[in-house]
């Protein structure tokens, strides 16, 4: 679905990304690790269409979509949830969830959408009226998550839904991925809680210094000597 | 001073503050959507003004047919300098922008009113009247019909705007783009038509000001000038960038100004405005309604 080759980016004259090599294909759940300033969220930028790719191939759904605009991007199948969320906080929860649904005319489809992400937070029905910039931390990501949903996207992308979360309240957020992701919804998750985003992923990639230094199934990166070393702090 | 002064005082308020509000509106649009101050924007009215002269003197086209024309007009007008100059803009802008925005727009105002002195020259182009009638309001207090359409058209056109922001589809990826831009984009609105759109409105309502006060003030290259100046008096008081603050603002300077008329005399008249203004942004610098959420519509 997603397929992601030699990827360069960077921000004005700092490069970020050298080389990345990642896929991620239908229905898996593939999560991508690494420390603060590896380059996850780039790698993501880049896949995303929000900053240019200085070289290297994207290709999603079987079209090259390096270079291409974010809006365009998104038309074709894929949400973007970054870490700061960008929700439209003046804004009621519905309009939130009815832009996530921008591109979509069908009025019926945008209400099935609607129905599909009440169903799966019940708390926004009730709440339809209240300014998402009242949420608090974990309702804005679940906010977040609802709008990304409400276009009916091939794949999901989510930067960092932990940070800055009450342990109990990123149990939640991690649950509401696991839920998604059983509903059939393929998800590429970028984390810094490597214990816990290997226990849900199916698939991982390890990045360092703008690079992947490690691939494989999540079970078996669990049981890993360096990764545990290094992320687990096991000795 | 009596009641009836009193009544006549805000009715002449209201009729004035109308104009303000229609040219204020335009003006929060575009500065909370695109970040651009914009200093040309009395050239739209003018530019509504002409359409409106032209099409009703010059073609003998009914009244209000004529000021549709001229809303029409200046809609255009706005969509072909936004692609023209401020497309490119976005394109090659690095930072700075609402400074290059800024220099841009005061640019265009000057270009602007030298073009309409080239094309049509300095001479005053009005009418005397629209409509030739008055209307009593209150025993003693005619109006003419002109005001009181002019009202109704601008009161209509931000009803309309109101509802357009509020219950379309497009209308709320407005005011997404005014809050977010990289979440609208990441919903897929498309940033370029947006803007498009935004500043060809606020053009509209510019040009529908000029249009439909044509018999009080004439269509010339200099036209411009008065409105711009009082509608960013509108949007300074309410806070940059609040629709809604702007609708309010607009008629509250219009009756304030008739009332420091009535009290100060003419010659006094803009240093009072001015004076509340700078009284007002000693102690609250964001504006009447400034808050700390970005959006054209939110509070």
């Amino acid at each position: 679905m997603l397929d992601v080759t030699n990827l360069q980016a960077g921000y004005d004259c700092l490069q970020a990304l050298w080389g990345v090599s990642l896929s991620v294909s239908q229905g898996e759940f593939v999560a991508l690790i690494g420390s603060n300033g590896a380059g996850k969220t780039t790698t993501l930028r880049a896949i995303s269409g929000l900053i240019k790719p200085l070289a290297g191939q994207v290709t999603f759904m079987g079209r090259q979509i390096a270079g291409i605009s974010a809006d365009q991007i998104h038309r074709l199948g894929m949400s973007f949830i970054t870490e700061d969320l960008n929700l439209f906080e003046g804004m009621t929860i519905r309009d939130n969830l009815l832009l996530g649904a921008y591109s979509q005319k069908d009025k019926k489809k945008i209400k099935a959408s609607l129905d599909y992400v009440f169903d799966l937070f019940p708390l926004f029905e009730t709440r339809q009226k209240q300014l998402a910039g009242t949420l608090s931390g974990g309702e804005r990501r679940m906010l977040a998550l609802g709008r990304g949903l409400m276009s009916e996207p091939h794949l999901l992308m989510v930067d960092e839904p932990s940070l800055g979360l009450a342990p109990q309240t990123v149990k939640d957020v991690f649950d509401a991925l696991q839920a998604l992701h059983r509903k059939g919804i393929t998800i590429l998750l970028v984390e810094q809680n490597v214990n816990t985003t290997l226990h849900i992923s199916s698939k991982a990639y390890v990045m360092e210094k703008g690079e992947i230094v490690l691939q494989g199934a999540s079970a078996e990166l669990l049981e890993n000597a360096y990764l545990k070393e290094t992320y687990l702090g096991a000795r | 001073m009596d009641l009836n002064t009193l009544q006549n005082l805000l009715l002449t308020g209201i009729l004035r503050g109308g104009l303000y509000a229609l040219m204020a509106v335009g003006l929060a649009l575009v500065f909370g959507v695109m970040n651009i101050c914009h200093f040309a924007h009395g050239e739209y009215y003018v530019i509504g003004a002409y359409a409106a002269y032209f099409a009703h003197v010059t073609f003998g086209l009914n009244p209000i047919v004529a000021i549709v024309i001229a809303a029409i007009l200046s809609f255009i007008a706005g969509a072909v300098t936004e692609k023209i100059f401020f497309f490119p803009l976005r394109r090659f802008n690095k930072g700075e922008w609402i400074m290059n925005a800024f220099l841009l727009t005061a640019g265009l105002s000057v270009a602007l009113q030298n073009t309409f002195k080239l094309v049509w020259g300095v001479r005053y182009r009005g009418i005397t009247q629209y409509w030739d009638a008055t209307i009593e309001i209150f025993p003693g207090m005619a109006i003419a019909a002109d005001r009181l359409v002019a009202l109704g058209i601008a009161i209509a056109a931000i009803l309309a705007l109101w509802f357009f922001l509020q219950k379309t589809s497009t209308g709320r990826a407005i005011r997404a783009v005014s809050q977010d831009e990289r979440g609208a984009m990441l919903v897929g609105i498309k940033l370029d038509r947006i803007y498009t759109l935004t500043f060809a409105l606020g053009s509209m309502f510019a040009g529908l000001g000029g249009a439909s006060l044509l018999s009080l003030t004439p269509a010339y290259p200099y036209a411009g000038v008065r409105p711009l100046i009082s509608s960013w008096f509108v949007v300074t008081i309410v806070g940059l960038g609040s629709v809604s603050g702007a609708i309010v603002g607009g008629f509250l300077v219009g009756v304030f100004e008739s009332l420091s008329y009535y009290f100060l005399g003419q010659g006094w008249q803009d240093v009072a405005s001015l004076g509340m203004l700078i009284v007002l942004l000693l102690f609250k610098p964001s504006g009447l309604f400034g808050t700390k959420v970005k959006g054209v519509l939110e509070k």
